[in-house]
């Protein structure tokens, strides 16, 4: 079964850079613009694993990590942060919401992969012989 | 992660960036507002890249080191004011920021230049501006040829970007650099927050401060990848 991960981010670029990264594993990626639309397609789809932006529109990663850590049914699912935001006080108050790694952009592929295996399994695609 | 980490443990688990402990002591002796000049002065004598630019800033007319007019970091000072010190010391975080994000995403090793190394951009240009406000307030631009800004993109992208892609790229590019530059100014006790990217297309572009404010350009430069950026820094908050 394909780990189903949700990226939350406004820019596109970033959403478009997240599908690359993973479309050479058994991955399938949501994504949603801003902190409203990803707690509705987290409620829809029940991902295995949240990439979340801080800094977007109509709702912010902050203010959605907050709603999906007070509701029984999402709360568990795990989040990783990749935001521009690296200001020491700032992250050490996102960590106490519950967050499981956190990248500051600018990132490499590499470095979003493997933030994402200590979190979620993932399996290579075969390669068609 | 754990939620009982320091701020401290994250950032060293994580790799942070730290500022130097130069830049640092600079940003903090200018956010005290207090600081003896002589301290100031000091602190930037013993590094000669401050000291370089300072002088650079204080010269304004001159386009090289040979007609510069105030030569010492005293007289640089007293001419140009503490409003300059900050300046000096929130611009080497940006200067890194540009160069961090343009090797990482694109693998492009910018150096920084003065402006006027570079070739002005006089035709139809390509800007990202994000505005900063807080205990420091103010604006920075990122302006890029239509060319450059297309190479960014298609290497970002993996393909030639429409203009809605270009402008995603170059508002995110903006937005990561503008965002490191931020984190910097708050973990040096000038807390402020940053408003959207804003992309646009001008064949005009004047970098001018408000009354009291104070202004810098610093040009980057790549085979195929020169830019400026400007930061506007509104009058001292404190």
């Amino acid at each position: 079964m394909p780990a189903k991960i949700l990226s939350v981010d406004d820019s596109k670029t970033i959403r478009m850079i997240v599908k690359r990264t993973f479309a050479p594993y058994e991955a399938t990626i949501l994504e949603a613009g801003n902190g409203e639309e990803g707690l509705a397609t987290a409620a829809a789809e029940k991902p295995d694993l949240i990439i979340l932006d801080i800094t977007m529109p109509v709702m912010d990663g902050v203010t959605m990590l907050g709603k999906l850590k007070e509701d029984p049914e999402l709360k568990g699912i795990p989040v990783v942060m990749l935001t521009a935001e690296s200001g020491r006080e700032n992250v050490a108050f996102i960590a106490k919401l519950g967050v499981r790694d956190y990248l500051v952009k600018p990132f490499k592929d590499e470095q979003l992969i493997e933030k994402v295996v200590r979190v979620v399994p993932l399996t290579a695609k075969a390669v068609a012989a | 992660m754990s939620a009982n980490a320091t701020a401290e443990q994250i950032a060293a688990t994580n790799g942070f960036e730290d500022l130097p402990a130069n830049v640092r002591s600079l940003t903090d002796l200018v956010s005290r507002q207090d600081a003896p000049m002589q301290d100031i002065a000091k602190l930037i004598c013993a590094d000669p890249e401050l000291t370089r630019r300072l002088l650079w800033a204080a010269n304004p007319r001159a386009t090289c080191e040979e007609e510069y007019v105030v030569t010492s970091v005293d007289a640089a000072l007293m001419r140009a004011g503490i409003g300059c010190a900050l300046l000096l010391a929130i611009t080497d975080p940006l200067i890194r920021a540009v160069k961090r994000t343009f090797q990482t995403m694109l693998a492009v090793d910018l150096k920084n230049v003065g402006p006027g190394i570079l070739p002005a951009l006089e035709s139809e240009h390509v800007i990202g501006e994000v505005a900063f406000d807080g205990k420091a307030t103010g604006c920075v631009h990122l302006r890029l040829s239509p060319a450059c800004a297309k190479a960014a993109a298609t290497t970002i992208l993996g393909f030639a970007p429409d203009d809605a892609d270009l402008n995603d790229v170059i508002g995110e590019l903006s937005n990561m650099v503008v965002g490191n530059f931020k984190s910097n100014l708050c973990d040096a006790g000038l807390n402020c927050k940053l408003s959207p990217p804003k992309i646009q297309r001008t064949t005009e572009f004047k970098l001018r401060a408000a009354n009291g404010g104070l202004a810098q350009r610093t040009g980057f430069h790549a085979p195929d990848h020169d830019l400026f950026v400007d930061i506007i820094v509104n009058p001292w908050n404190g």
